[in-house]
């Protein structure tokens, strides 16, 4: 499956997670998303969103100054 | 970036080690159903658990001040984001925000043309519930915000409005505050209603806030 690349950097809570359920939309089952965000809510926040939601969080890294979430579409 | 975080490695790692922990009391949980009548295994979506409860979020907006309508929108926005319904009650000074300062009333009685002049005349004139000093506060807080990248309280509820959030206005406050329907914001899923909805919503919902 081909993957999708949100930049939500730049944007405070609550609109990166506003902004991922927006293009989680667009996915299919199975389809991967990284998202980008220099929020430091984000890294606990794509987490609550993807085990409320029922998504696959892959992995969450800290680039130099921002993050890198790699999520699953599952729900 | 914000200063006060720790390394975000070690975060991470002890977030990993909850999260492990967290998903073995799941497991053992689930291993034993009967242990806990009644208790939803599965949380799907917005389908209705075991319980009979909703995924949904039902909010009281009673404040008029910029600060709780960002704490509401703001929540009201991450729940909608989260698949949550969203309902905001708005009532009593919360009508603040709902009123459309473009439009105004006609045939006022005395007490409401008195609540025209009191009540703030839309987002862009809500006082903060601390510090205000005149408005100078408020002002203060939208550069903060601004400077930030912080949403302002006008983008939450766009975005509430994209994400199905639906805003009740309470009948009995419009009636007690002269407010007619003709003066409020256009939002599309803003309806009139009482207290008996608001229970009903909240009754069948997960989690109800009073702000």
């Amino acid at each position: 499956m081909s993957q999708k690349t949100l930049d939500a950097r730049g944007k405070s809570c609550p609109m990166p997670i506003v902004a991922l359920a927006k293009e989680a939309r667009t996915l299919s089952k199975g389809q991967e998303l990284v998202v980008l965000s220099d929020d430091e809510a984000f890294p606990n926040d794509v987490r609550a969103w993807c085990s409320k939601t029922g998504n696959h969080l892959l992995s969450v890294d800290k680039a130099e100054d921002h993050y890198r979430a790699q999520i699953r579409k599952e729900a | 970036m914000s200063s006060h975080s720790a390394d975000p490695s070690a975060q991470i790692a002890e977030l990993q080690k909850q999260v492990a922990d967290l998903q073995a009391r799941l497991a053992r949980v689930e291993a034993t159903p009967s242990a806990i009548p009644g208790l939803p295994l599965a949380t799907s979506g917005t389908a209705q658990a075991g319980s009979g409860q909703v995924e949904r979020v039902s909010m009281v907006v009673f404040s008029g001040t910029l600060d709780h309508a960002i704490a509401a929108f703001t929540i009201a926005t991450a729940a909608a984001a989260s698949g949550m319904e969203v309902e905001m009650f708005f009532t009593f000074w919360g009508f603040a925000a709902l009123r459309d300062p473009k439009k105004s009333g006609q045939g006022k009685t005395l007490i409401g043309k008195m609540f025209s002049w009191m009540l703030p005349r839309g987002t862009r004139k809500l006082p903060l519930s601390q510090w205000n000093m005149g408005g100078a506060g408020a002002k203060m807080i939208r550069s903060i915000m601004q400077g930030r990248k912080v949403a302002s309280v006008e983008e939450l509820m766009a975005a509430a409005a994209d994400l199905g959030v639906v805003i009740n206005a309470c009948e009995m406050s419009m009636g007690l505050m002269g407010i007619g329907q003709d003066e409020l914001i256009d939002y599309p899923t803003l309806k009139v209603c009482g207290a008996a909805t608001f229970i009903e919503r909240a009754s069948a919902g997960k989690v109800t806030l009073f702000i």
